[in-house]
């Protein structure tokens, strides 16, 4: 364990541990732009700069480990006139497009510009315009909109491990390209940690803001991973997912299936009672119906052929529990040992 | 001989004179009031607690609600509340901007009150003029915030707008037309002998009896205590404006309607000295937590456009702490005592409204009256009903 001084509190952290977490386990709200608890220390927004007695400059303070006997200030005037001056140049060229953005209302730049009450910082328009480069059918990039923090390429290299987007160009041509498109699985997770609006989702686009929907939380109904996330609902529809850091045991992460396939919950074409199929055509009928008619054959069939005859195949997307009770129902009442499960969606 | 009996009259809760939905119970001995329960609750909208649901900006048009009939004084209470607890200078021009939109809706609600008392009594004729003058205030307000009754347009740390040519041109139209039409209202009631012996030592409450209750406003000047807000805790610059505290001497109704008589007065010549003294200078402050900024700066800086949004769509973080302050509405001390948690919310927000107290008066005033009486009384005391419920 290592003590430090933080704004005059003594603490007490692990070895190897950054300033800027040893602040926030005190309580301490250091800004930041970059920092991702889920990533390595970036340093690319310089917003995290703390004082450290001794040493000449502030240092950043995310991937600056503790030392014993660190004295620490993170808040001054002197770091509030660097953090708006760092600032005030992400600004410069950032898009004035709050009003449309779908990410305004939970925006990190908008959080941290009102917090520091920044003002005066005039549209330059850009002497050349960014390029329009990464994109699928799902995640469109807005160039104007992005502050080159590099969360989105460290997610896609640290948390999948795939490393199909970098930021390529200098200054002003800096911007995000696919560098392995083909390897891109549009999973999302650079869309999710994305502190503005420069990643977004196409299908939720425009469809509600955030604040006018409510968050449900529930779990993934995909596979057995039991993934947590929240649906955006807006006027019973389910309009976007969201995830959070700190949920579950996918941490915030999904795969392209969680994070986008989501539509089908309000699709018009979904099946709402049961079909029984009559001369090749299917009609609608009540559940007592239904399960009337499926109880009678499937005796009738048992009766005659044996439970041999008879095979159950279970879907993912059920639980363990539905699962465990089908093949219960189709070993002990039907009979059978054939039960099998697609086990994948 | 036969016991005597008293029957109960339902005086409202829809009855004209009761000027809303106040419902008074009475016992009646004959036509002589021997006991009054006032009912109150027809209008309860839960302002109160929807404030602590709404951020700061958002409670602004809720106020209005609370005395519609005088709706730009109580923007101010609640603004000058926020404004203490965030401890915001407010600039000179809004200050005045806000004395005028406060003494225009006092004017308002007097013009309300004296149009309906009059009524209630048996004087048709008055409500017309009074009506027509309080429509050219509505025609002010339109000009201004846009909204004739309720017009929302006082903001935290500031007003909504500047000031146009029309508005300084109607403003002073008012101010140079309304002595003329003050003087009508008199020679209408002041000297009438209905209207004097309908009103003397009627309603008749004591400057002690009057405190005690906790009357404010026009109706304890009326027993003679010169308590004024604007007077004893000045607020928005009213001790920049030279004007008197009328009283009365007996606290019966007629006295009551001469301090509301006076006040008329009092108030356009404040509104002549705001609006002529205007100012120069921005009409909001420069707090870039709280002033929300204009269409040209958002249309061509990212952090204005941000601020705005944020301010809009959020609002502003009021720190911890609790604040009471208190303004002179048109018809009493209207005070908002404020609970901040350091959230965009109020923890809570309690209102002190005037007419509560004056409507609890109502039993000690009625009890001995004949039942025509009470509607003057009623009148004299000028509840609004969206303040008592609120």
């Amino acid at each position: 364990m290592v003590t430090l001084k933080i704004d005059g509190s003594d603490l007490s952290v692990p070895a190897g541990t950054t300033i800027m977490e040893a602040a926030r386990s005190a309580g301490i709200d250091v800004p930041s732009l970059c920092y991702h608890k889920r990533l390595s220390p970036i340093g690319s927004c310089n917003m995290c700069i703390v004082t450290v007695e001794g040493r000449p400059g502030p240092v950043t303070s995310c991937n600056t480990p503790v030392e014993e006997g660190l004295v620490v200030v993170t808040e001054s005037e002197a770091l509030d006139v660097q953090r708006v001056a760092n600032l005030k140049k992400i600004l410069k060229h950032h898009a004035l497009d709050c009003p449309v953005c779908d990410k305004a209302g939970e925006c990190d730049l908008q959080n941290m510009v009102y917090r520091f009450g920044i003002t005066d910082v005039p549209f330059e328009p850009r002497t050349q315009k960014r390029v329009e480069g990464y994109a699928t059918s799902l995640i469109r990039y807005w160039p104007e909109r992005c502050i080159m923090c590099r969360r989105c390429v460290t997610a896609c290299r640290e948390v999948k491990g795939i490393g199909a987007i970098d930021i390529l160009g200098e200054n002003e041509e800096s911007r995000l390209i696919p560098v392995a498109a083909d390897k891109c699985k549009s999973c999302g997770e650079c869309m999710f940690v994305c502190p503005t609006g420069a990643l977004t989702e196409n299908l939720s686009r425009y469809k509600g803001r955030p604040w006018l929907g409510d968050r449900v939380k529930t779990t993934c109904a995909y596979c057995g991973c039991g993934c947590q996330l929240e649906l955006d609902v807006l006027e019973n529809m389910v309009i976007g997912v969201h995830t959070k850091t700190d949920d579950g045991v996918n941490r915030g992460s999904l795969c392209v299936k969680g994070r986008f396939g989501y539509e089908f919950i309000g699709d018009d074409k979904r099946l709402k009672t049961p079909l029984i199929k009559e001369n090749g055509t299917f009609r609608e009928a009540t559940w007592d119906e239904a399960l009337d008619f499926t109880a009678k054959r499937l005796s009738a069939i048992k009766n005659e052929f044996g439970p041999d005859s008879i095979a159950g195949l279970s879907s993912a997307r059920c639980t363990n529990e539905e699962n465990y009770l089908f093949q219960k129902f189709i070993r002990a009442v039907v009979g059978t040992n054939n039960v099998d499960h697609c086990a994948r969606l | 001989m036969t016991d005597r009996k008293t029957i109960t009259l339902n005086m409202g809760p829809h009855h004209p004179a009761t000027h809303g939905v106040l419902r008074v119970i009475l016992e009646l001995d004959g036509e002589t009031v021997v006991d009054a329960t006032p009912v109150i609750g027809y209008l309860h909208r839960g302002i109160e607690k929807i404030c602590e649901n709404r951020n700061y900006q958002q409670i602004i048009p809720l106020t209005d609600r609370l005395d519609y009939a005088a709706a730009s004084a109580n923007n101010i209470g609640y603004c000058l509340t926020v404004e203490k607890l965030m401890g915001i200078d407010v600039p000179k021009r809004a200050q005045y901007l806000r004395v005028i939109m406060a003494e225009l809706a006092r004017i308002m609600g007097h013009h309300l009150w004296i149009g309906t008392h009059a009524l209630d009594i048996g004087a048709m004729t008055v409500i017309f003029y009074a009506f027509r003058d309080r429509e050219m205030i509505m025609a002010i307000n339109e000009e201004i915030a846009g909204y004739r009754l309720t017009p929302s347009f006082i903001r935290i740390g500031g007003v909504a707008r500047d000031t146009t040519d029309e508005f300084i041109k109607l403003v002073r139209d008012f101010v140079k037309w309304f002595p003329k039409a003050l003087e009508g209202y008199h020679t209408l009631l002041t000297k009438n002998k209905i209207w004097t012996t309908r009103t003397m030592n009627i309603g008749v409450i004591s400057a002690k009896e009057a405190i005690n209750y906790g009357l404010t406003g026009p109706s304890l000047r009326g027993s003679g205590v010169a308590y004024d807000v604007r007077k004893a805790f000045p607020y928005s610059s009213y001790n920049d404006f030279e004007f008197q505290v009328p009283i009365g001497e007996n606290g019966d109704v007629y006295d009551r309607f001469l301090v509301r008589m006076e006040e008329f007065k009092q108030s356009i010549n404040i509104i002549g000295q705001a609006i002529e003294n205007l100012p120069a200078g921005p009409i909001q402050t420069d707090n870039p937590w709280i002033s929300s900024p204009g269409l040209p700066e958002v249309q061509n800086d990212i952090s204005a456009l941000i601020r705005r949004f944020m301010i809009n769509a959020r609002g502003a973080a009021v720190p911890v702490g609790e604040v009471y302050s208190a303004v002179e509405g048109a018809k009493g001390e209207l005070g908002f005592y404020l609970v901040g948690d350091g959230s965009e919310h109020p923890y809570r927000l309690k209102i002190r409204s005037s007419c509560f107290y004056l409507a609890s008066a109502l039993p000690r005033l009625l009890v001995g009256h004949m039942v025509a009486d009470a509607v003057a009384i009623i009148g004299s005391l000028d509840v609004v009903l969206g303040e008592i419920d609120r």
